[in-house]
């Protein structure tokens, strides 16, 4: 339903950002973008939603081009979280704020005003809050809220856990995983490499305005090629994984070359320290 | 040296204080971690380094602050500036000038540094951060982590003897915010300045702190090597901070038996440890 067929785009025509990116997304699915600062990952997002329209190539959304597709037609669709929650938030209550969003469509009434308040409860704002007042993981909930209560069926998210506490940030990614839970297509640029790791299906890695891999999250982040090529620090046990098979050749067949989480983990080095033993339980 | 006792703030609006009991010695030349749930007085603390509290933000100020032989309740900003150098948290909000040498010369240009110094102020501080090349660079063309480097240059130019730094990394990519701890702690190494980062990225801070301070709700929680404190997972994650998870794999393995060793900090001390579990 997103594609993206050979884009090149810039803010300075000078200064080519995206040098020929091509990839489709399709509904439901959960992808994280990774790379280093600059890579055109942040680009990448606003081409989606159509803050940025490219320079040559073409972003279908839905099989339309982005070029013949309104602001307010993308905000239907595509719902857009950006890094700094102050770059979104513009009314003067938390009820305001979680309103904004029907009004800029026109569906003001009594089904906006409902979904509000179910929505106030369910996340636990106090409605009368002023949102400035508020800290920021609190105002990166609310606007992930205003996001949330429009129920897009694209959500895209520009760092969404930057900044955030440990339980700020599993709450947001929660309520993130929910909205998947729920049907919506999930486009993430993360660099908080657990977090993709926990969240993501499929990562797609971005280096100098190219998209360099695209596959299943887990064969991604341990493609050592591809970690190199874009400057990628591994999750921590797949960097565990990684290295301790490179240590201990006689690990290569087994659970520990292919343990993600800290419980599949633990679980292979208990099962290798036994004995030898490979993934169909042989000694 | 600093040394912080029985320090409390309340700023002038608040209605409590947001840190109190704090008592802190820290010696020179330690590189120092500072971590803690959101709102739970890390910055604060900081803050108190730096003199922003009380003399920016004013409130109710308890007990000492004594930076390198200066109070910094009495010392004045402009003084103890010149000993404590300071990294904002957003750094395009510390930027005055648009070109990296032009701001690397402001501080310089304000302490009144003597001319025939300051060439070579600036070329060691651009090397330390590793950015010689970026010396003529417009500051708005700058990535973010370039950016980083640039705005801890500018205070490195100043030789304080104290860098204190607010999440220096919140919105680099994992190489740079590595690239970032690599250089300071080098830097802090050769020449005996005492770093102090608040960060919520603990692998990075267990990896590279001599002392791990973790707050919560205004008071210390602990205060020790990254490996002791990290001995205390399950109290960590209840007061919202969250182990490596090279760190939670082999508590979890020691629990099981299989392993009887101490807390790993780092992905390589867990993989050091696990080659003699699995020999």
């Amino acid at each position: 339903m997103i594609e993206f067929k050979d884009v090149h785009a810039s803010y300075d025509a000078a200064l080519p950002i995206l040098k020929g990116v091509s990839f489709a997304v399709e509904r439901g699915e959960f992808v994280a973008f990774v790379g280093t600062n600059g890579a055109g990952k942040s680009t990448t997002m606003r081409l989606v939603n159509g803050l940025l329209k490219p320079d040559s190539g073409q972003v279908l959304v839905d099989g339309v081009p982005t070029t013949e597709l309104k602001t307010s037609e993308f905000a239907r669709t595509v719902g857009f979280l950006f890094q700094n929650p102050d770059r979104q938030i513009c009314c003067n209550t938390v009820r305001e704020e979680l309103l904004f969003g029907f009004k800029a469509l026109g569906m003001e009434g009594p089904e906006a005003d409902a979904r509000v308040d179910a929505l106030i409860e369910d996340f636990g704002f106090d409605p009368n809050e002023d949102p400035f007042l508020m800290n920021r993981g609190a105002r990166q909930l609310l606007a992930l809220a205003s996001i949330v209560v429009l129920a897009p069926p694209v959500v895209v998210l520009d760092e969404p856990t930057t900044g955030l506490d440990y339980r700020e940030c599993v709450k947001v990614m929660d309520i993130v995983g929910r909205m998947h839970e729920g049907g919506a297509t999930v486009i993430m640029v993360c660099h908080d490499m657990e977090v993709v790791a926990d969240y993501a299906e499929r990562c797609i890695v971005m280096s100098d305005g190219a998209v360099v891999d695209d596959g299943p999250t887990f064969e991604v982040l341990r493609n050592r090629a591809t970690l190199e090529r874009a400057s990628l620090v591994p999750p921590q046990i797949v960097d565990v994984s990684l290295e301790l098979t490179r240590l201990v050749p006689r690990l290569a067949g087994t659970a520990v070359a292919k343990a993600n989480t800290v419980d599949e983990m633990a679980a292979a080095i208990v099962a290798a320290s036994v004995g030898s033993v490979d993934e169909g339980g042989r000694r | 040296m600093i040394e912080i006792k029985d320090f409390a703030f309340q700023y002038r609006e608040g209605t409590r204080p947001v840190v109190s009991g704090i008592n802190l010695t820290i010696p020179d030349g330690a590189f120092v971690g500072i971590t803690g749930a959101a709102g739970s007085g890390k910055s604060t603390l900081t803050y108190a380094l730096n003199g922003i509290v009380p003399h920016c933000y004013p409130g109710d100020f308890y007990g000492s602050v004594v930076v390198d032989g200066l109070d910094t309740c009495e010392t004045a900003l402009t003084d103890l500036s010149r000993v404590v150098g300071s990294v904002c948290q957003d750094v395009d909000s510390q930027f005055v000038t648009s070109v990296v040498e032009d701001e690397v010369l402001y501080g310089l240009e304000n302490f009144a540094v003597p001319r025939d110094q300051m060439e070579g102020r600036v070329a060691q501080a651009l090397a330390d951060m590793g950015i010689p090349d970026l010396r003529d660079r417009v500051i708005s063309s700058l990535s973010g982590g370039q950016k980083q480097k640039v705005a801890i240059a500018s205070i490195l130019a100043m030789r304080p003897k104290v860098l204190v730094l607010d999440e220096p990394t919140a919105e680099l990519d994992p190489a740079s915010s590595r690239s970032v701890f690599e250089l300071l702690a080098a830097y802090a190494r050769e020449h005996g300045t005492t770093v102090v980062v608040v960060e919520q990225k603990i692998a990075l801070l267990s990896q590279y702190a001599d002392l791990l301070v973790i707050v919560d709700e205004g008071r210390i929680r602990f205060a020790d090597a990254p490996a002791d404190v990290l001995e205390h997972a399950d109290e960590l994650k209840r007061i919202g901070v969250n182990c490596p998870r090279s760190t939670t794999l082999m508590n979890r393995l020691r629990a099981s038996g299989a392993y009887a060793g101490p807390a790993v900090r780092t992905v390589q001390e867990a993989c050091e440890a696990l080659v003699e579990v699995v020999a």
